[in-house]
């Protein structure tokens, strides 16, 4: 997951890589997933969400469509 | 107590404390247990995706935290770790419940860039690209 000034430099490195686009977020909402995601990541209790609770989250921020399904 | 649980705390709690990843051999000696058994136990977790190895057997990824230098650095105060990615990087704030910045470059021209994390608000223009779906992330971990 990189981060790019624009869609012009996405381009570029999509083109150079030779690779289609992907999914396209903003830092703010990349923020408000790497929270939900690590936030709790030194909990003692700390267990890996399964696939629906992954995808509770992700629609939770609205990542929806088949790019976001784990499975 | 040596388990699982355990030492990933332990993994996680060395890499805050000195931004660096420990051996095997230094936890082997911090639990009082052999290598071979650290081992066994890092390479269950790096199956189970708790963790990703390097091929030595060392720690590469504690996610969100790298053990090694990456493009990506969080800096706290006077401190600094590597996230593995932007997304990565922007969760060893996430992890550490503190305000920082993510020092890092725009991987298509390469001019610097700043994500500073100020009460939980991050204010940033540019866009964060995720190129494999998410069913394909740990295809390759270390590209993704």
């Amino acid at each position: 997951m990189l981060l790019f000034r624009s869609e012009e430099q996405l381009g570029r490195w999509c083109d150079a890589w030779g690779l289609p686009r992907g999914a396209i977020l903003s830092p703010a909402i990349c923020w408000a997933l790497a929270r939900e995601w690590y936030q709790d990541r030194r909990d003692p209790n700390w267990r890996r969400r399964t696939v629906d609770e992954a995808h509770a989250l992700f629609r939770q921020l609205g990542l929806t469509g088949d790019f976001w399904k784990l499975n | 107590m040596f388990d699982d649980s355990t030492l990933r705390l332990r993994i996680y709690d060395e890499i805050v404390r000195t931004s660096e990843a420990p051996s095997v051999a230094a936890l082997a000696t911090q639990f009082g247990v052999a290598v071979e058994d650290v081992s066994a136990v890092l390479r269950r977790m790096h199956n189970a995706h708790l963790l990703v190895l390097q091929p030595s057997g060392e720690v590469l990824m504690a996610n969100p935290f790298s053990a090694v230098p990456t493009p990506f650095v969080t800096e706290v105060g006077d401190r600094r770790w590597f996230g593995n990615c932007i997304w990565d990087a922007l969760g060893i704030l996430a992890t550490l419940h503190s305000n920082g910045r993510v020092l890092t470059s725009c991987a298509g021209c390469g001019d610097a860039m700043t994500l500073e994390v100020r009460d939980a608000v991050l204010t940033r223009d540019g866009i964060v690209h995720f190129a494999l779906p998410a069913r394909r992330w740990w295809d390759d971990i270390v590209f993704n």
